[in-house]
This record gives structure tokens, C-alpha cells and sequence, in this order.
């Protein structure tokens, strides 16, 4: 019991593609995803409030949302020094996780920062 | 953390700084397309994205057998920690010298 070795810390998590599996650590996996998270969350609401700053309406806030949106996949890949296997599994993390949610907070910023601002 | 925070601070006064003269219509934004407004706007969204890249963290490898994932930790937890074993059963005498 004492002489077990066990790395407790990393958890292994094999995904079966193929037969030749790779595991990763999900612990170091949950935590870029945190960090996608947040960056994407902040820079929705930062989006919106420069769009109702702006005073777009309609068709180019949302142009406006996927231009942010790129920008800050730009800088999440930058981030990640361009050799994103190192640090996610698939490209569809870093570019499309938390796009929807963002869309959330990003309209909701958006008309509130519009209102104040243009509206009064 | 300290600094990306107050860079991201600084970003978010930034963009009340814009607004702020959007209202009271020193920038009359919705005449003009691209001149006066956004070097404030601008300015105020650079300071949020580098704020939004550095304050949540790094990023972490995830390959098992990189540089950094080399030494595992395990948690300092009391109940895994063995005070009681058996090298009380070893002869070991503090001034044991070589003999020859």
C-alpha cells in the first residue's frame, strides 16, 4: 500500500479513435478551458459595450460580435504560442468553445451599454 | 494578476471615458464613421484584450510526458501521510563508525 505509486494529481483520460491512444491530463485540460472561458466571457462584455457605444444596430453588432470573437481566438492562439496540440486536444476548443454563451452576454452588454449611451 | 488586472481596469475607464463624451456629445459618433471616437475606443480595447489574455492564466500542457508534468504532487493530505513504519526497525546507531 505504501510502496503504490499513483499519480493522483493528473488524472489519464484516453479518447478512442484510434488504437493507439493518447492520454492527456484532464486536470491541465480543465484548466485551459477555464482560461478560454473566462478570456471569451470578458472580451463578450467588452464587445458589447463598445458595440452599444458605437451605436450599431442590428445586422453589424453581430458583425462586430464575430469580428471580436476572431480577434480573441487570434489572441487565445497566440497565447497558446501557436502549438495548440500542446495544450488542447482539438482545434474546435480554442476556436468555437464558448461562442454561444458569449453571444449571450455580448447582446445583453450591447443594449444596455446602447440604451445608456444613445438613448438616455 | 496584479498588473493584467489594473490594465484591464484601466481599459474598462477607458471605454466610460468614451462613453461618458458620446453622451454629453463632445463624439458625435453616429455622424462621423471613423475619426475621433475610436482612438479613444481603441485604445480602451486594447488594453481590455491584453487584459483578457493574461489575468485568467496560463496555459497549462497537457501531454503526461512534457517538461513541466514531469514531478507530480500529491496533496498534502494528512490521511496518506505515514508517521508509523518500520525504519524503527532498522539498526541505526548514530555513532557507528567504518570498521576496518
Amino acid at each position: 500500500m505504501a510502496g503504490h505509486s499513483d499519480s493522483s494529481s493528473s488524472e489519464k483520460k484516453s479518447s478512442e479513435a484510434m488504437n493507439d491512444v493518447p492520454t492527456f491530463s484532464t486536470e491541465n485540460m480543465q484548466n485551459n478551458m477555464k482560461v478560454i472561458y473566462y478570456s471569451r466571457t470578458f472580451m463578450s462584455i467588452i464587445g458589447g459595450v463598445i458595440a452599444g457605444i458605437l451605436g450599431f444596430t442590428g445586422f453589424m453588432g453581430f458583425i462586430f460580435y464575430f469580428l471580436v470573437m476572431a480577434i480573441t481566438s487570434i489572441g487565445l492562439i497566440a497565447k497558446a504560442k501557436f502549438s495548440v496540440h500542446l495544450y488542447f486536444d482539438s482545434w474546435n476548443r480554442i476556436i468555437l468553445d464558448g461562442f454561444m454563451g458569449g453571444l449571450m452576454s455580448f447582446v445583453l452588454f450591447w443594449t444596455f451599454a446602447y440604451d445608456i449611451v444613445h438613448i438616455f | 494578476m496584479g498588473l493584467g488586472f489594473m490594465v484591464g481596469v484601466l481599459g474598462v475607464l477607458f471605454l466610460f471615458h468614451a462613453a461618458y463624451s458620446t453622451i454629453q456629445g463632445l463624439l458625435k459618433i453616429m455622424e462621423e464613421e471613423f475619426s475621433g471616437p475610436p482612438m479613444n475606443l481603441l485604445l480602451g480595447f486594447v488594453f481590455c484584450i491584453s487584459a483578457a489574455l493574461t489575468v485568467p492564466g496560463y496555459f497549462l500542457s497537457i501531454h503526461p510526458d512534457s517538461e513541466e508534468n514531469r514531478i507530480v504532487s500529491l496533496s498534502a493530505n494528512l490521511d496518506f501521510m505515514i508517521f508509523n513504519h518500520r525504519a524503527k526497525a532498522l539498526p541505526l546507531e548514530t555513532d557507528m563508525k567504518l570498521k576496518h
